[in-house]
């Protein structure tokens, strides 16, 4: 199967800060979740690979095409959706209008199709009752609906999503969840994210990163095991833990090289996060 | 209701073949004229006006262009550049009104020195503005939907570049409608123009090196720190400051045609991001 990016030896400084350091990758169909810590180089390698940021080092192709050249970055951005961390609107704006304006810099000029366009991606993603709302008046989970519909404008390929459910209450996430899991199917999904409940349930495999370096590349089954026989539970905090806290039963739940005979719990994706990160020297937060 | 859609015109709309901005009134008239309504079904095949109702159903929920817009339409301004247009924040009547009151400002002094000089404080302020809308209507700290601009497949100096003369076309034409009144200085009251040329230019010219906060501030900055320079050496109050001389002028088209030429040289650098994020 003919990768959707293939990476090899990324790499990218700012100043004196190495923001990515020879990062190789190779992502194909489904949901692929992007953990790190902030400032572990997520969003810089999203940029590099939404070709919004040129590389210093290495070489990548996107949907097979070479985005060091400027023909290759606009074959590339005609099948490219692209959900920014924090995504801007025009208050004054309707949903439909804002969707209608992306659309527009997405080369879509015949005023019928394209808003046939905007109705289908704003329907997609159940947004169609208030097309005619102003963005200000959206909460900000439709908000950022309204924004994974732009970055759904012309079916793209290869979708980019870079924490897209920041700031959600459980039930928008669950919403939200639903879509991408949706927009995931037939097409490559990079997700970046901290919430490691979004990576067990959607993606089909997960990379870790940290200080610029991917950490980890696997399933979400293989990050969990990394903690298999490393989270134990005791009744008080194990000072040899690498990260321990109070569970609401009252006992402590405990990561990292356990004690002999200890009280061995099953792990949690997190988990295996967490031990990945502090394997990479990275500070994991008790 | 004293107007209706032209029976060629619902021919056309029947047909699927009614072009914009005719297609819009026709679409807001139908939604509301029973008789309209009722020439359409004899104008139109029942595939064709079946066709035509979903169309219209499609088009009632489409927002309607506001004055701006129409009116740019109406002069010929393509309807997605119109819209690309409406999404650049100097087109907001706040933006129109801080240059206004800045051009009266500007008036308001020249009238009040005294006869024989020049009016600088107008002629110091007025190159400042396209300069500062350029630089308002880009870039990541100042344009909302930035970064999923520069991903889009439209390159992004075409989208500046529309923006700029936008931007100019708007800011020029207050700029000029402020020299008309002060027409007790002649064609010298015009002295603004060369120097916002090369300003504006320079500041774009600037931006892929110096960022589009950085390089329009460090610009104007430049142009104030000038301008107290040619205060302090001039002979005398009648004398203008030089970048409003003759030989000023000259240097200020200079400035413009090398800085307008480096921006062309640099135009695929406004395709990509111009920030930094880890």
């Amino acid at each position: 199967m003919t990768p959707t990016v293939s990476a090899s030896g990324i790499g990218l400084r700012y100043g004196g800060t190495r923001a990515l350091d020879d990062v190789s990758l190779r992502l194909t169909g489904g949901v692929t979740g992007l953990l790190g810590p902030n400032g572990a180089g997520k969003t810089t390698l999203l940029r590099v690979l939404a070709t919004a940021l040129p590389a210093d080092q290495g070489a990548f192709t996107v949907l097979g095409h070479d985005p060091s050249t400027a023909r290759g970055r606009q074959e590339v951005r005609r099948r490219l959706g692209y959900l920014p961390q924090t995504p801007g609107f025009h208050p004054d704006f309707t949903a439909f209008e804002f969707v209608d304006y992306v659309a527009i810099l997405k080369e879509m000029t015949d005023r019928g199709v394209r808003h046939r366009e905007v109705r289908r991606v704003l329907d997609e993603v159940g947004l169609a009752d208030v097309r005619g709302k102003r963005m200000r008046k959206l909460s900000g989970g439709m908000r950022q609906r309204v924004a994974l519909a732009a970055a759904l404008v012309g079916d793209p390929g290869f979708l980019v999503l870079d924490e897209p459910t920041v700031g959600l209450d459980p039930e928008q996430r669950m919403r939200f969840r639903e879509l991408i899991a949706g927009a995931g199917e037939g097409r490559t999904v990079l997700l970046s994210t901290h919430q490691t409940e979004d990576v067990a349930m959607l993606c089909h495999r997960v990379l870790v990163m940290a200080g610029g370096r991917i950490r980890f590349d696997g399933t979400p089954a293989e990050l969990t095991a990394r903690a298999a026989g490393r989270v134990w539970s005791s009744t008080e905090r194990d000072p040899g833990a690498r990260a321990g806290w109070r569970t609401g039963t009252g006992s402590f739940r405990n990561v990292g090289d356990p004690p002999d005979g200890a009280d061995l719990l099953e792990p949690t994706l997190e988990d295996g996060y967490l031990l990945t990160l502090d394997g990479a020297g990275a500070e994991v937060a008790a | 209701m004293t107007w209706h859609v032209p029976e060629d015109d619902l021919r056309a709309y029947a047909h699927g073949e009614l072009a914009a901005p005719a297609l819009w009134s026709a679409d807001t008239h139908l939604a509301s004229c029973d008789r309209c309504r009722a020439a359409l079904a004899e104008a139109a095949d029942p595939v064709a006006l079946d066709a035509g109702w979903e169309r219209l159903d499609a088009e009632l929920d489409v927002p309607r262009p506001g004055l701006l817009e129409g009116l740019l339409v109406r002069l010929g301004v393509a309807g997605h550049t119109a819209r690309l247009l409406m999404a650049a924040p100097v087109l907001r009547r706040s933006w129109l009104g801080a240059v206004v009151a800045v051009l009266l400002l500007g008036v308001a002094a020249g009238h009040a020195v005294r006869t024989g000089e020049s009016p600088t404080l107008f002629l110091a302020l007025a190159p400042l503005l396209p300069l500062a809308g350029v630089a308002l209507s880009y870039g990541p700290a100042l344009d909302p939907t930035y970064e999923m601009a520069v991903v889009a497949p439209m390159h992004g100096f075409r989208l500046l570049m529309i923006r700029t003369v936008a931007v100019l076309t708007v800011v020029l034409g207050l700029n000029g409608l402020a020299t008309l009144a002060l027409p007790a200085y002649g064609l010298h009251s015009l002295a603004w123009l060369l120097p916002a040329l090369a300003l504006t230019a320079t500041g774009l010219a600037l931006t892929p090196r110096l960022g589009p906060v950085l390089a329009p501030s460090l610009v104007g900055g430049a142009w104030i720190g000038l301008l107290m320079l040619a205060h302090a050496v001039r002979a005398g109050a009648d004398v203008p400051l030089a970048p409003f001389t003759p030989a000023g002028q000259g240097v200020a088209a200079v400035v413009a045609a090398l800085a307008a030429g480096l921006l062309f040289l640099l135009r695929d650098r406004f395709d990509l991001f111009q920030g930094r994020a880890v």
